[in-house]
């Protein structure tokens, strides 16, 4: 064995490259404050390692860029794990890029004769900084499109030249399978490479210096890099790969929605650029215009740290590049907490984050179930009655109806109320603004039984929103229906009568033929039709029967109970159904519906397309893929 | 100011006496053993956990458990009863299934033909694939036979080999009946071997 060493050395000379390695005198001895520098060599060994293997599963198209990465993810073996350690030693890095140089800063390790190896420095910050900008793009979703969007369009806000820039780096006018290819080969390819080039410089360079010794360390005994300082190194190392792995068991990488440029994303940057995100939105700043937030400021900054060893070379400029540091890292912690603080409190904000993530669980469901189709797995969502219909709901039904008191997708109707002085009105949902009142009834758990015995037992509160919606709608509060549930309040509220109210409800409910609310007692069911016609309860009688007023050819029969008592007067044939709901909704005045005393807007094909129709009616009336509960 | 840079003056090897004002102390022998015990362990430790996840990946081809597919038998449906000639002459029928490549499904995709025959009950499908070195078999109806058009491999109807062109005969595969619809297991062999070994 030792014969052989001594061959592979006398050949290579490996034993003096070790010696040289690892006998790194270290004046003073090993200290903690020196890891900065290993770990973060670490942090890209790992991205390099990781991110080679990911490489053999990704396919960088618009078509398959989040398909190849939800298939790593959730399909293949440790997948999440692989990608989980890329995904948060990213993060980690850029924690540990701020440490190692505001250590160097701090301990003056940027003065002379190390200049030239500060500005390696801060070539290598721009790389890595260009390695996740890059890299967030890559997984084609929903977030990280939008996200990169923003700084592509900052880069088109360069002044002169920006909208070359913008094109080159897209590859094109627009987003698409180019702006994948560039930006896979510059995260990939490029960056890499020059990052393992600049290193290699930085650390020459750092080693031809030597270690910028303590001054607390001076008179004290010469140390050595082998081997406490490595080993402290390594337990550095350690700690990041601990919390990565940490927050890869417990968060996980996020993967939402694939990228849809139809789509509405509450879109941020990651969290180390949400400093300059905010910095943007003051008004102050914006008014200045996006390239002097985003171009210029952040120039103007990089050209002081870049001249930090001038400036540094008086006592005096020493403490104000320290100082300056501190201000400005103070400042960019102060501005990142002010916009987690903020979007914490911004109801409408955490209501679309809640819906991009339930689009997320949703889509890897519909993958998991049905294959993803060749065009992507964006088709699975956009053909979803679950993902659809609440969207829907909103664009063309919200300006009216609520769901749940929202609009379907969790976002609360809001309006600015104005003050004496035309000014706008801090209100309950902090953004100066107040509800707007619903002109028509509240559609959660339309057509369940819920929603009926609501109708029957409580009228008034079930339409009470209809007050809002003028003359006719007061019709509803007014008219023949509004006074019958007033009139038989006292009956169908009678406790002994319980039992016939849940069986007219029964009946009533059977009728959509729904599959989501389980299955019908047919004992009710056919208790409650004969409630249904005859009004008789098990103590005392309705005022009249149903079926004097409302048509209703019963499910699962061919005789009619009754026609109805004319126009205006909603049939309730498969009341609720998906073909009832069609039908209403295509032409709620029609004869069979509301007659003349219709309110709602008839969604004929021009204002809801028969796929819409069909999307929305299978939302609302639970006919989707529910998710299986384990 | 307490923290002055200080050059360095490396230097403190084994060989070479200490340039230091004071002289430099090797660690004590048994902590500087823990410690590299423990630089080599936790150093090896943190480098393989990227790289065993990376692998574990990697091998997903191998590693992986995965589902027994789509829930069928492996049976595709080929054609009707009714279609095949009741004097037993081979008719060519295309098989279609959904195929799922990775994350995609391609829906009604040909997965290959076959030549189906019908004798009085029973069905017989054989690949159309010649065993010789895999093109499509012909039927030529004038012979009465299957004809390999590359290198001229020839078999009879129930797709025995005529010559010494192919090295066995016609791969046939499994027919099940349902009511009035014939189903195929289709499945491709390696070609230019005697035995039949699936692919």
């Amino acid at each position: 064995m030792k014969a052989l060493l001594n061959w592979l050395d006398s050949r290579t000379g490996y034993k003096n490259l070790l010696h040289e390695a690892l006998n790194e005198p270290i004046p003073g001895g090993a200290r903690w404050r020196y890891i900065t520098g290993s770990m973060l060599t670490f942090c890209f060994v790992v991205q390099a390692i990781t991110g080679l293997f990911l490489w053999s599963g990704y396919a960088p198209s618009t078509q398959t860029a989040w398909e190849s990465v939800y298939y790593i993810q959730n399909e293949m073996f440790y997948g999440w794990l692989l990608r989980g350690i890329h995904h948060f030693a990213a993060q980690a890095m850029m924690v540990v890029l701020g440490l190692h140089f505001l250590q160097v800063v701090w301990d003056g390790a940027y003065r002379a004769p190390r200049e030239v190896n500060f500005w390696l420095g801060l070539v290598l910050m721009q790389i890595v900084i260009g390695l996740s900008l890059t890299g967030y793009l890559l997984p084609w979703d929903q977030k990280g499109y939008y996200a990169t969007k923003v700084a592509t369009n900052i880069a088109g806000a360069t002044p002169l030249i920006g909208q070359q820039v913008q094109a080159i780096a897209q590859g094109g006018s627009a987003y698409g399978h180019h702006t994948l290819t560039r930006f896979f080969a510059l995260h990939a390819g490029l960056l890499p490479a020059l990052l393992v080039g600049f290193l290699a410089l930085h650390i020459y360079v750092f080693r031809r210096h030597g270690i910028t010794v303590h001054k607390s360390a001076e008179g004290k005994p010469v140390g050595k890099f082998w081997p406490t300082q490595v080993l402290y190194d390594a337990v550095g190392c350690l700690v990041v790969l601990a919390a990565v792995l940490i927050l890869t068991w417990t968060r996980g990488a996020e993967l939402s929605a694939p990228a849809d440029p139809g789509e509405d994303f509450p879109a941020r940057p990651e969290w180390y650029f949400l400093f300059l995100f905010r910095f943007l939105e003051f008004e102050a700043i914006s008014r200045l215009g996006v390239a002097f937030g985003a171009i210029i400021v952040p120039g103007i900054v990089m050209t002081l740290i870049f001249l930090m060893p001038f400036i540094g070379k008086s006592k005096f400029g020493h403490q104000l590049n320290r100082w300056s540091l501190v201000v400005l890292l103070v400042g960019v912690a102060a501005l990142t907490a002010l916009t987690i603080y903020e979007d914490n409190h911004n109801e409408s904000h955490q209501a679309k984050l809640k819906f991009a993530e339930r689009d997320a669980h949703r889509i890897v469901e519909l993958a998991r179930r049905e294959g993803i189709p060749q065009n992507g797995a964006r088709e699975l969502l956009v053909r979803d009655p679950y993902s659809q219909g609440p969207r829907l709901f909103a664009r063309h039904c919200s300006s009216c109806h609520r769901f749940d008191g929202h609009d379907g997708t969790g976002q609360h109707i809001l309006k600015a109320v104005l003050d004496a002085e035309g000014k706008p009105v801090k209100g309950a949902h902090g953004n100066l603004s107040e509800e707007e009142p619903a002109t028509a009834a509240d559609l959660k758990d339309f057509g369940s039984r819920e929603w009926v015995l609501r109708v029957l037992t409580d009228y008034d509160k079930t339409f009470a929103p209809m007050k809002n919606a003028g003359e006719k709608g007061q019709r509803f509060l007014d008219g023949e229906m509004a006074g019958w549930c007033r009139e038989n309040k006292a009956v169908l509220s009678d406790p002994t009568n319980a039992g016939s109210v849940t069986a007219l409800v029964e009946f009533l409910a059977a009728q959509s033929g729904r599959a989501d609310h389980g299955t019908f007692d047919e004992k009710l069911v056919a208790a409650g039709k004969d409630i249904f016609e005859e009004g008789a309860l098990k103590s005392g009688t309705l005022s009249s029967g149903c079926v004097d007023c409302h048509a209703m050819k019963a499910v699962g029969e061919t005789e009619s109970l009754g026609d109805g008592a004319g126009s205006g007067y909603p049939t309730l044939t498969g009341y609720a159904g998906s073909d009832w709901l069609k039908r209403f909704l295509r032409t709620p005045g029609h004869a069979d519906f509301y007659g003349d005393n219709n309110v709602m807007l008839a969604f004929d094909t021009l204002r809801l397309s028969d796929d819409e129709l069909d999307l929305l009616v299978k939302w609302m009336t639970g006919d989707y893929y529910h998710t299986q509960k384990k | 100011m307490a923290d002055q840079p200080v050059e360095s003056s490396p230097s403190c090897e084994s060989s070479s006496p200490c340039q230091h004002s004071v002289s430099c102390h090797p660690l004590e022998p048994r902590r500087g053993f823990l410690a590299q015990v423990g630089a080599i362990v936790i150093g090896g430790l943190v480098g393989l956990v990227p790289f065993v996840a990376g692998t574990l990946c990697f091998l997903d081809p191998i590693l992986r458990k995965r589902d027994s597919g789509t829930g069928t038998d492996g049976f595709q449906r080929a054609a009707n009863l009714a279609e095949l000639p009741e004097d037993g002459t081979p008719e060519r029928f295309t098989l279609r299934a959904d195929v799922t490549d990775a994350w995609t499904i391609y829906r009604n995709r040909v997965l290959g033909s076959v030549y189906l025959r019908k004798i009085g009950t029973q069905v017989i499908a054989f690949n159309d694939t010649c065993t010789h070195l895999g093109c499509k078999v012909d039927y030529q109806a004038s012979n009465k036979r299957f004809f390999c058009p590359c290198h001229q491999s020839a078999f009879n109807l129930d797709g025995e080999k005529q010559n010494q062109t192919p090295p066995r005969n016609m791969d046939v595969l499994e027919v099940e009946v349902r009511g009035e619809e014939v189903f195929v297991k289709y499945q491709n062999f390696f070609t230019a071997r005697p035995d039949k070994k699936a692919i």
